[in-house]
């Protein structure tokens, strides 16, 4: 070693690495390409706060229709071919490891489980699997009577669905078993691995469906991407390109139509004038707080940050924080219900060996007539593949298991499979984000999250597990045993038709400030029972074109 | 738990030997030879915590008949020293670093209250019964413990993180077979008890299906 | 760092390697082309039927091989874990050996006619073996399996190079003056056996173009020119078939051309294969992983052994006018 650069030395964490009109060419293990860069004081046409689903489609979009765009990210901007490594601890440097409060009755797992913190979002470490809404859950209320309606038509979303897959070039079944009939996947689906087809018999078991699952990792070569090569740290990091992140996808696109990036550069405060008007962001990079000017401020920080930042930026004429007149701002937040069955198999299964999720089971998502259903709302659930230190921190962190027992199971770990659901809860407005007493860093509050399970999301884990059970069971499983635990975040900034309760429109445009935005994962009213990057990113470009019509029309 | 053996089931098998392999990359190489080679020195504990700590990562993680055992203390020593989070701070207890002092001082607590000497001092079953008791949070010293859930902490603080330290070993990934780091190379075979050459051999139990 | 890697050097990997099988596949190769090419005296005297029974002869081989080295390593991949997977390429070099060695009229020239039934014979039953591995399968006959189960593709294709080779067989001993020895169970006069050659050649191509046409389609014709095996040769084939049913002079110029350009697609595309192994994660410094996972780099050529025998056919065809 000694004598060599030290390849992780020059740490992305460190210093930002896109200044000087270059950005970090994350097809390289350490060129650069070229990236606009505007002044503070110039007034940007777009000032979007967060890259990762929301914030980096539309860097890309509105930069491509024209716009001058800065786009900001507290995290660092990465070349995954030189930056990851093989090794799950040392990943941990994709995740939004500063202190979160978590609260209420069933207080979430924060940081590596849910969010993300560099160029690319969440998408970053996310495990790729690429489900859409089903139709009738844009309308979860009217049509089946729980949750909220979402202000847009399903046929809408499922135009931009298509979009993004392209986009994301995603592999995935040739024929999907679930819902209305959709366009042929970009991709075909990859060779599903043991882990899945454990799922696959259990299912065939059962009698009811399942499917390769559509994921955002290449099962061929595209553009500057090889395939994926099954290495399995998806969630880790993926060090080949093969996983179609924001960072390999839309941020090249972004840069490419003119649009910057600042990485390392956390926004603070969204500042107002005394017409209430957003003005610009006030950030800190480089050791100092700066303030960028922008006609437009669209956050994109996740259902977390983005409720944080908007709380943050009270001012006299917005006491409450901005956007918040409807007082629904940090509320309504979700998770998914996270629970799983693992079992042990005869032969050796090997689950680390591909994506974590190779097979799916969407059965309980459109299961409406079933009369064992004692649930609103769906779920699916996926074959699994954690990496050693994942799974032993939710055997021990579930029983308490120590010692040699511990030892002893995880020498199993190769002879293991599971079964994990993704598992709608429905929005309570007491689920929600709030600022804390405490400060971080940079003298910003800490959020607070509460969040806390309603009977009717008990149920529905309850129902998930008992049929996961039976399911790895029929796939000849043995010594079951369960784990429970949350995914994803959703909701916070719910979008809405009517100022009173919801934070923005249709367009994720503020009731409050015409020229703020939202547009991330927060805008959604219900959660649904699947992964939520797709509904993300295609409720993104949807917006994109959205705010792109309403500038032709001079609205913008 | 029978007694303190530990059979791998792939005796044979060593993630290190691909070290010059396209399994691995500078980056991983770098970052597992600075794991195996520079053990971070105490910064955080104080002496007394941490010799507690490390008769506890003892119990949580046995390691007889290991030449050179994983060291695990030091690495939570290093990560609280440098402020490294985990993302949560659970509402109902204090943050990271306060809790590890307080947690170790109660483990201590609880030895002296069962046994009258500190824990690091304690007969293996002895530390072991303690630990299970934590785990039930059932304490004996709940004053001790403060304002700290004895349970939570043991099972979201203390076990994870030890665990999350010692299963990203290369020993730790050998015992259990797994692939270890695979990057450029990733994987061939994907199904049932298939390997590929540069994997664990099919452990006996697994090459007879 | 020198304590791990001599650890690593001093222990290696004791299992056998692919490059312990792509050796083998190399050496089984070269013996079948040297023991084929030793008994091959030239002693045909009409330079049409002599050349067309070259061209027949080298296009089934060249096929062997192209199945021997694919059937080698996709079974090396499987980790030959049913002893009958041996027989594919063991078999596929037999019908190379045979394909090279000078027919004969008497008794010995029976063994390699032998060689290329048995091609047949294991390759129909591979396809039996194969088809099973994919309907037992969760998913069964899916598009999953199609694509990632045992291939229905490979063994066809040895199924076709003991076609190709019984057919050239028979066109290499066609009479030229058209008088039958009567007694052989493969008499054909030298049209006669073009026809036939061209019949399985042109039927081969389409299978062979459907082959490519899955895996393509697998890899989502991710290039443009994936377009190319899976349009030309099939033009190729039916053209081929045309001539077998209704042979004429302008046809017959025209899919010599195609055939022609069949031939050069055969090479076109193992470059492609080859750059594609390249494009693949740590490229062929990688070699373990992306030889098998990457585009099979033994496959295309199979068009262009295809390609000669159908050119060798269309000679054939051609001596009918002239003999006539």
């Amino acid at each position: 070693m000694s004598g060599r650069v030290s390849v992780l030395d020059d740490a992305a964490e460190l210093r930002p690495r896109a200044v000087s009109g270059r950005a970090p060419d994350v097809f390289s293990r350490e060129d650069c390409v070229p990236m606009a860069q505007f002044r503070d004081e110039e007034e940007v046409d777009f000032a979007i706060v967060g890259t990762g689903c929301g914030g980096g489609v539309l860097a890309a979009k509105l930069a491509e229709a024209g716009g001058s765009v800065v786009a900001f990210d507290a995290g660092p901007f990465f070349r995954p071919l030189a930056d990851f490594a093989s090794d799950e601890r040392e990943q941990e440097k994709l995740y939004w490891l500063e202190e979160r409060i978590s609260d209420g009755e069933n207080p979430i797992e924060l940081g590596s489980n849910n969010s993300g913190r560099c160029v690319g979002g969440s998408t970053v470490h996310f495990q790729m699997v690429a489900l859409r809404f089903r139709p009738e859950w844009f309308q979860a209320r009217t049509k089946l009577g729980y949750g909220a309606d979402w202000p847009v038509d399903w046929r809408e979303m499922w135009r931009y669905y298509e979009e993004v897959e392209k986009a994301c070039s995603i592999s995935g079944p040739i024929r999907y078993p679930w819902g209305p009939k959709r366009g042929r996947y970009p991709y075909r689906a990859h060779e599903v691995n043991a882990a899945g087809l454990v799922l696959a018999r259990g299912a065939e078991a059962l009698g009811i469906d399942w499917a390769p699952t559509p994921l955002c990792t290449l099962s061929a070569p595209h553009g500057k991407s090889p395939p994926c090569v099954y290495r399995g740290m998806c969630k880790i990091g993926c060090s080949t390109n093969a996983k179609q992140s924001v960072l390999v996808t839309y941020i090249p696109r972004a840069l490419a139509a003119g649009a910057e990036i600042r990485d390392l550069a956390t926004v603070g405060r969204i500042e107002t004038d005394r017409w209430g008007r957003a003005t610009g962001v006030a950030y800190f990079r480089e050791g100092r707080w700066r303030f960028q000017k922008a006609r437009h401020v669209i956050v994109a920080g996740y259902s977390i940050e983005t409720p944080r930042l908007l709380l943050n930026s009270h001012s006299a004429r917005h006491p409450d924080g901005l956007a918040n007149s409807s007082g629904l701002v940090g509320r309504h937040l979700m998770v998914h219900s996270n629970h799983a069955v693992w079992a042990e198999f005869d032969e050796e299964i090997r689950w680390y060996k591909g994506p974590p999720s190779m097979a799916c089971c969407e059965h309980w998502n459109y299961a409406d007539d079933d009369p064992t259903k004692d649930f609103d709302g769906g779920y699916a659930f996926m074959s699994q593949g954690p990496l050693p230190s994942d799974f032993a921190t939710s055997i021990v962190t579930n029983s308490g298991e120590f010692g040699m027992d511990l030892r002893a199971r995880m020498a199993k770990y190769n002879r293991m499979a599971g079964l994990k659901m993704v598992g709608e809860t429905m929005p309570q407005a007491d689920n929600r984000v709030t600022l804390s007493e405490g400060k971080d860093d940079l003298g910003l509050p800490r959020p607070r999250v509460t969040f806390g399970y309603c009977d009717n999301d008990k149920r529905l884990y309850a129902h998930a597990l008992d049929f996961m059970g039976r399911m790895i069971e029929a796939a000849e499983g043995k010594n079951r045993f369960e784990t429970e635990g949350t995914a994803h975040l959703m909701g916070g900034c719910r979008m809405g038709e009517d100022p009173k309760t919801s934070v923005v429109n249709a367009d994720g445009r503020s009731w409050d400030v015409p020229n703020l935005w939202v547009c991330d994962g927060s805008l959604m009213p219900t959660g649904g029972g699947v992964n939520p990057s797709m509904t993300i990113l295609a409720n993104a470009a949807r917006i994109a074109d959205r705010m792109i019509a309403a500038g032709r029309r001079g609205e913008v | 738990m029978t007694d303190d053996r530990f059979d791998s089931p792939y005796p044979r098998y060593d993630v290190l030997e691909k070290w010059d392999t396209p399994s691995y990359n500078d980056q991983t190489r770098e970052a597992l030879a600075k794991r195996m080679d520079e053990v971070p020195p105490r910064r955080f504990f104080t002496a007394a915590e941490f010799t507690t700590l490390q008769a506890v990562c003892a119990r949580v993680v046995p390691q007889p008949g290991r030449a050179a055992p994983v060291p695990i203390a030091p690495f939570i020593d290093s990560d609280l020293h440098a402020g490294r989070g985990t993302g949560t701070r659970y509402a109902a207890m204090p943050d990271d670093r306060t809790a590890w002092r307080q947690g170790m001082a109660a483990i201590d607590a609880e030895a002296k209250a069962r046994h009258g000497s500190t824990f690091a001092e304690l007969a293996d079953a002895q530390q072991d019964s303690i630990l299970s008791a934590i785990n039930q949070g059932e304490c004996a010293a709940s004053g001790a413990w403060r304002d700290l859930p004895a349970q939570d902490f043991f099972r979201k603080l203390l076990l994870k993180w030890i665990v999350s330290v010692y299963y990203v070993h290369p020993a730790a990934m050998s015992e259990i077979g797994y692939g270890g780091p695979a990057s450029p190379r990733g994987y061939v075979r994907l199904g049932p008890n298939e390997a590929d050459p540069w994997e664990a051999p099919l452990s006996e139990k697994g090459a007879r299906q | 760092m020198s304590a791990r890697q001599a650890a690593h050097r001093e222990r290696g990997s004791r299992s056998i390697g692919l490059d312990a099988v792509a050796a083998g596949g190399v050496i089984a190769l070269v013996a079948a082309f040297a023991i084929g090419s030793a008994l091959r005296p030239e002693r045909k005297s009409d330079p049409v039927h002599r050349r067309a029974t070259r061209k027949a002869r080298d296009g089934a081989a060249i096929l062997g091989a192209s199945v021997l080295m694919d059937s080698a390593m996709e079974h090396f991949r499987g980790g030959f874990h049913n002893r009958a997977m041996v027989l594919a390429p063991a078999t596929a070099a037999a019908s190379i050996a045979a394909s090279l060695a000078e027919p004969r009229p008497d008794r010995t020239g029976r063994l390699p006619r032998l060689g290329h039934a048995l091609s047949f014979a294991v390759g129909a039953a591979g396809l039996g073996f194969h088809f099973y591995n994919v309907t037992k399968r969760p998913g069964g006959l899916s598009w999953n399996n199609l694509f990632y189960a045992a291939p229905l593709g490979a063994p066809g294709a040895l199924a076709i190079s003991g076609l190709l080779g019984l057919t050239s067989e028979a066109l290499s001993i066609a009479p030229v003056d058209g008088n039958r020895t009567g007694n052989e169970a493969l008499a054909w006069s030298l049209p006669e056996a073009g026809r036939g050659l061209a019949l399985a050649t042109g039927g081969s191509l389409l299978v062979t173009a459907a082959e490519a046409g899955l895996l393509h389609f697998r890899g989502a014709f991710h290039n443009p020119a994936m377009w190319l095996p899976v349009t030309v040769p099939p033009a190729t084939g039916l053209f081929l078939i045309g001539e077998a049913a209704n042979p004429t002079d302008s046809g017959r110029e025209v899919t010599r051309w195609a055939a022609r350009g069949v031939a050069v697609l055969g090479v076109v595309g193992t470059a492609f294969h080859v750059w594609g192994v390249h494009r693949n994660m740590g490229g062929w410094h990688n070699w373990r992983q992306t030889s098998l996972a990457g585009p099979p780099t033994p496959a295309p050529i199979s068009f262009t052994g295809l390609a000669m025998a159908g050119l060798a056919a269309l000679d054939a065809l051609g001596s009918e006018e002239r003999s006539s």
